[in-house]
């Protein structure tokens, strides 16, 4: 036939444009992607930086499983071999030799940097009573060590500056080397050069890193040793290798089940792989629809679109199964095809409510589902019935049938109990506090255990509460470090008081250009400087020409170039600075973490005159918790849209909005029981049982639709089996995910698995009374 | 003194005269000729120890010596604490490896790790390991030279590590017995301290 040929024609055209599009996508595994597409400055940044800033480039290691003495050697021994390791850019296990170059880099630059430098610091008063405390820190235990510094320093700017630059109360230490608070582990920070979001990157580094540890463990008395690892981009690289594992492993368990159950009822391998060509051709214009529409494919939406569209599996099942000797498939899906139609409208409804979200990655969920689904029921309409022999018929399956569709009409039974459970269950979802779980942590799908040491790492590193930050933005990073400034003086008055307890600045690293050079420009000159220190000196032992040394330092300071960001070569406090003040698109930001913010209210009036567009305090777990509980509620209330959708849809098919009232009671109430249930098993429930919904009201639409209209002809026994098969199908293949650890799959995994049987057995149930054939 | 270092110093006299008297008792263990073992011996048989000292730093720098004054006191094996009294209240307190600092009136407090600061960690030990009896601990930083008799001896400590002699040239311990009753250090700069102890009874 003519109209064949073209439909093969134009599926085979469509699967090669396709091809063709999805060779050249790009794929990304970017979180952001799930992230609001029009986010404010704060959360942008705050986006940008658990992407790419510092904070998604830590790793923590412990090191444990020996006494204090070996753990500080194998941190020793590790660190060395990583900081000849160029993937990572810092090492830090508390080795206070890895602090040389910034000593000499502060103590070189100290009168450009220290705040105390004015006009009046380096006067004969002052510079009196600066001699006054050298002598008296000479007399005392520290003298011997600030010996050496007080000629060339006798204003203490050095000690000033390190006391500054400390931050954060520093971890323990077993010889000199960070340990935990009981020194039962060494402990060690990396920063990898590769950014968070770079999967690949980071478990190449990781990789590195375990091998270097496999070496420490070579050497004597170190085999013992043991790593653990965490910080974001572990997270990442565990995540993706679980979801793989556990997708390959039940993935490949629920195809050998279902394919030996199929081979069972089709016996033939050739229309077993037919099954598979209309939710293959699904899969393959969905990703392209979707690499089109976005420019980029998101590598959540190809695990998850292609779950999705595991309903259009059951087209397939639905037509072998129905396909009769004696009317051919083609016969047979003019009969059945009004019935799939509809069912794949009101999937389609369902999803297309998804296509308004503000965050891309479920706008592409939506796109490729839609597009996903309608290609694979035109591919069963259109292309199916050509490839099929043209005799095809599964025989010998009536006694079967029969029974199962006996079973089903015995089915009404069931409605008290069924009646009792939706009851449960909405009283289970009325009196529970906590259905959702608005925390960005529950769509982590990093264990408990994994965050516990997280936790206890960050403790024991006594790493900066980086909650709070006070963001500053401007077009130039010297414009941001100046507002940076400006930020720390209103911050200065707030700590110590029951406000916060401090803060950092980049400022304080790199001081603006303008202060530098107020600085600079406050410097007297040698002659004066001379006179200056020489009246100071007068009558205090020390001893003339004692500070010669600080008069060439101011000197060179006053000849000398400002400080800017490239002069801090491979510094720590560089590597700081490059964390504190970024380039995002054109805008500099100068952040500043503080650290033990009690006050937020006292804190907002003490930034009160600079709290605008350009300096705003962020709250970096309400915001991250907001973003989610957006995303979350958004995406109910698109579900709601999506369920009044298809409501409308089916009474406008039916031409009664009673009919599509009883098509829609038993969706409504199999995912009301399915809810109870996961709530009854101590579930919160997340974005992905809400994923899990919509396909559970997908798949059970075509249930209710084919209850309403076939069983009530005389093909009912075919269409009983063939709907029973599907279910099986789909239970199967969802219900091995539900055993998932990673919580992702298992959430879609149990919520499908429970709510596909559920509506299967509500349809049947509430299915109009058959007439006597 | 305690109870404790005073029982010491008794059994400390009781072993010097019979070390007078060697011939007559035979080559008695313990009452051999007397050599740093036996020093550390009778040190290590200390457990808490006070003294009240008095210091004079001779600097290059100033004209005149830095004077300062205070308590010491020493509780085996390996805390360590200087109270300078006057011409300011200072502290300096070592507690294995954890060094507290506390100078000025209100006093800002420091600390720090003694094996982050290696030369600091030798001059330390010069005290304490002396004070503690650990011989292995003295001769892992210092050559040890022990000169005079249990009634009036003398240690001269040079330091075995290029670092830790950029910073000091020689340490000269002199004690009575368990007793200390002088420190004095010459530093690589010239530089020098001078510290005097008298058993603190108080």
């Amino acid at each position: 036939m003519i109209r064949d040929r073209i439909a093969v024609a134009l599926w085979l055209a469509v699967l090669a444009a396709a091809a063709f599009v999805i060779a050249g996508a790009r794929f990304s595994t970017d979180l952001s992607a799930f992230l609001p597409k029009q986010p404010t400055a704060a959360q942008q940044l705050l986006v940008d930086e658990l992407r790419e800033g510092v904070v998604s480039k830590l790793i923590l290691v412990s090191v444990a499983g020996a006494p204090p003495d070996t753990l500080a050697a194998a941190s020793r021994s590790l660190a060395a071999r990583l900081r000849a390791d160029r993937r990572f850019v810092s090492v830090d296990n508390g080795d206070a030799a890895q602090l040389e170059r910034d000593r000499a880099f502060v103590f070189e630059h100290r009168y450009l940097l220290s705040p105390a430098i004015d006009a009046a610091h380096f006067s004969a008063k002052s510079l009196r009573v600066a001699l006054a405390e050298s002598l008296e820190l000479l007399g005392s235990p520290a003298g011997m060590m600030a010996k050496p510094l007080i000629p060339a320093d006798p204003t203490g700017e050095v000690l000033r500056l390190i006391d500054g630059m400390a931050g954060a109360a520093a971890p323990a230490t077993h010889e000199g080397i960070w340990v935990g608070p009981d020194a039962k582990e060494a402990l060690l920070v990396l920063q990898t050069r590769a950014a968070g979001f770079d999967i690949d990157a980071q478990e190449e580094a990781l990789a590195g890193l375990r091998a270097a540890f496999a070496d420490v463990q070579r050497a004597p008395g170190m085999a013992a040793l043991t790593l653990a690892l965490t910080g974001p981009g572990v997270f990442a690289v565990q995540t993706r290798a679980a979801i793989k594992r556990d997708a390959a492993r039940f993935s490949t368990l629920a195809t050998i089940f279902i394919a030996t159950l199929l081979l069972t009822v089709f016996r033939s391998p050739r229309v077993l792989l037919l099954g598979l060509v209309p939710v293959a051709s699904g899969a393959a214009v969905g990703v392209a629809a979707v690499a089109l529409h976005f420019g980029e494919v998101h590598g959540i939406t190809l695990g998850f679109g292609a779950t999705l569209i595991g309903e259009s599996v059951d087209y397939a099942i639905y037509l072998f199964m129905q396909t009769d000797p004696r009317r051919g498939a083609a016969g047979t899906l003019a009969r059945i095809w009004p019935t799939l139609r509809l069912g794949v409208a009101t999937s389609i409804c369902g999803f297309s409510a998804m296509l308004l979200s503000g965050f891309p990655g479920l706008a592409q969920l939506g796109l490729f589902s839609i597009a996903g689904i309608a290609t694979a029921a035109l591919v069963t309409r259109f292309v199916l019935p050509v490839l099929l022999p043209p005799d095809f018929a599964i025989t010998g399956i009536e006694p079967v049938a029969a029974r199962v569709r006996a079973a089903f009409a015995r089915a009404r039974v069931l409605l008290p109990v069924l009646g009792l459970a939706a009851i449960a269950a909405a009283a289970v979802w009325i009196t529970r506090d906590q259905r959702w779980s608005d925390e960005l942590a529950s769509l982590s799908p990093v264990s408990i255990a994994q965050q516990q040491l997280d936790q206890r790492l960050r403790d024991a590193l006594g790493a900066a509460d980086v909650r709070h930050v006070v963001v500053a933005r401007a077009a130039s990073s010297d414009q941001a470090l100046a507002l940076a400034e400006r930020v720390g003086a209103a911050l200065d008055a707030a700590v110590g008081t029951e406000v916060i307890s401090g803060y950092e600045s980049p400022a304080r690293i790199l001081p603006s250009a303008a202060t530098q050079m107020r600085r600079r420009d406050s410097l007297p000159e040698t002659a004066a400087l001379r006179t200056r220190i020489a009246e100071a000196a007068r009558g205090t032992p020390f001893r003339a020409g004692t500070f010669e040394p600080f008069v060439e330092a101011v000197r060179q300071t006053r000849a000398g170039p400002l400080l800017e960001r490239e002069s801090f070569g491979g510094t720590k406090l560089g590597i700081r600075l490059d964390s504190l003040l970024v380039q995002r698109d054109h805008a500099w930001y100068a952040i500043l973490p503080l650290s033990g913010v009690k006050d937020v209210a006292n804190l907002k009036r003490a930034l009160a005159s600079l709290y605008d567009a350009q300096v705003v305090l962020l709250d970096t777990k309400a915001e991250t918790d907001a973003i989610y509980g957006t995303y979350r509620r958004e995406a109910v209330s698109l579900s709601l849209l999506g369920a009044v959708a298809i409501v409308v849809l089916l009474a406008a098919a039916m031409r009664s909005p009673r009919r599509a009232l009883k098509v829609c009671i038993p969706l409504a109430a199999s995912v009301l029981v399915t809810t109870g249930l996961l709530l009854a098993l101590g579930q919160t429930l997340t974005m992905f049982h809400l994923v899990g919904m919509l396909l559970v009201v997908a798949v059970g639409s075509n249930y209710v639709l084919f209850f309403d209209r076939s069983l009530t002809d005389e093909w009912s026994d075919r269409t009983s089996l063939s709907l029973a098969l599907a279910n099986v199908t789909t239970v199967i293949g969802f219900g091995m995910l539900g055993f998932s650890s990673v919580p992702v799959l298992s959430a879609i995994g149990s919520t499908v698995g429970i709510g596909a049987a559920l509506s299967l057995i509500f349809a049947a149930a509430l299915a109009p009374r058959p007439r006597a054939v | 003194m305690t109870s404790g270092s005073r029982r010491a110093a008794f059994a400390a006299i009781v072993a010097a005269l019979l070390a007078a008297h060697g011939g007559a008792f035979g080559d008695e263990s313990g009452a051999g000729p007397w050599d740093l073992g036996q020093l550390m011996r009778e040190l290590s048989s200390v457990h808490t120890a006070r003294a009240r000292f008095t210091e004079k730093r001779y600097l290059k720098m100033l004209d005149r010596p830095i004077e300062s004054s205070g308590t010491l006191a020493f509780e085996a094996p390996a805390r360590l604490e200087k109270l300078t009294l006057l011409p300011k209240r200072e502290l300096l307190r070592v507690e294995q490896d954890k060094v507290t600092l506390e100078i000025g009136a209100q006093p800002k407090r420091r600390t720090l790790s003694l094996s982050d600061h290696p030369q600091l960690r030798a001059f330390v030990e010069s005290i304490r390991a002396t004070l503690a009896g650990d011989q292995a601990a003295l001769e892992r930083f210092y050559q040890v030279d022990l000169s005079g008799s249990a009634e009036r001896w003398r240690l001269k400590l040079q330091p075995s590590d290029m670092k830790t002699k950029s910073l000091v040239r020689e340490i000269r311990i002199t004690g009575r017995h368990s007793e200390i009753i002088g420190v004095e250090v010459d530093q690589a700069d010239g530089d020098r301290s001078v510290m005097s102890m008298v058993p603190d009874d108080s």
